[in-house]
């Protein structure tokens, strides 16, 4: 089954915890760093997506030793990895396409 | 401005500002360290940008505590999935095709008895009414409906009648012996 796509933000998000796990201040910059400066998300928005996502499963609180300073890391489960994987295929399979289609149209 | 961003945070329903509120309020602080070196302007703009963006995280943790406690799903993948409980259960599929099955068997029996007394019954066709009925019918439908009423009316005035009059006479005749038993 194919799922529908992912808003750009939750995508960013999950892209941003696919790497290692980070807090709520670096994944803002780190989606904005990605998106060059496009998508800047307010702390609201940000935590309202994580919390949608660790209610699906898609992300997971990730375990410190040091979490005192009120900072809590988050990292993509499996679930989550399954499913970016799955936006990434669905994404180039529509630039393949996309990329084809433009191609025909120049020549 | 801290102060602006616990108010609005307060806005928040109570048990996500449990999980949450912290957390965001430390991360709110550091995006405010960093705008700060970068002038009164932007930094304008970022508070009204992360005011703005609480109050309606605020209002959306609000509709969906109400509206969606269960959670809305990021893909709709989840809503097309069969889950274990909406199952047929195989007895149910078994069950469905022996009906079907059965009635299969029956039409085809009906059909090889009509073919072998092909003109046992014949054909009657659509009744068609000799003129419009509906105005009268009505009409006597309204009568019956007078008349039966009129006739249970005088059935329960009668009944009340003699039910009262029964009355009567046993109050009558249980007097005398009423007032003979008692003591003087």
């Amino acid at each position: 089954m194919t799922p529908s796509p992912m808003s750009e933000p939750v995508f960013l998000i999950l892209l941003s915890l696919a790497g290692h796990p980070r807090h709520g201040y670096a994944i803002l910059r780190d989606t904005q760093e990605m998106s060059c400066g496009r998508v800047h998300l307010s702390t609201g928005t940000l935590y309202g997506a994580l919390r949608r996502l660790l209610q699906d499963g898609w992300i997971e609180r990730f375990r410190e030793e040091d979490n005192s300073r009120g900072k809590q890391a988050y990292q993509l489960s499996p679930l989550g990895r399954r499913n970016l994987q799955q936006e990434v295929n669905r994404m180039k399979h529509l630039t393949q396409v996309a990329n084809l289609r433009a191609v025909r149209k120049e020549t | 401005m801290q102060a602006l961003f616990r108010c609005i945070l307060s806005l928040y329903p109570s048990a996500y500002r449990d999980e949450f509120g912290e957390e965001m309020m430390t991360v709110l602080m550091e995006v405010q360290a960093e705008v700060r070196k970068k002038g009164p302007l932007a930094q304008a703009v970022s508070y009204a940008s992360e005011a703005g963006g609480l109050l309606r995280g605020a209002l959306l943790e609000h509709v969906r505590t109400i509206f969606f406690p269960r959670g809305i799903p990021v893909f709709s993948e989840r809503r097309l999935t069969m889950r274990s409980e909406f199952r047929f259960p195989k007895a149910t599929v078994a069950l469905m095709t022996i009906i079907l099955a059965a009635v299969m068997m029956t039409i085809e029996k009906a059909k090889a008895i009509s073919q072998s007394v092909p003109h046992a019954n014949p054909p009657v066709g659509p009744i068609q009414p000799a003129h419009i009925t509906i105005v009268p019918t009505f009409l006597l439908a309204f009568v019956a409906v007078c008349v039966g009423g009129a006739l249970l009316w005088g059935v329960l005035f009668a009944l009340h009648r003699s039910g009262m009059q029964r009355l009567s006479d046993l109050n009558s005749s249980a007097g005398p012996h009423s007032r003979s038993g008692m003591p003087g």
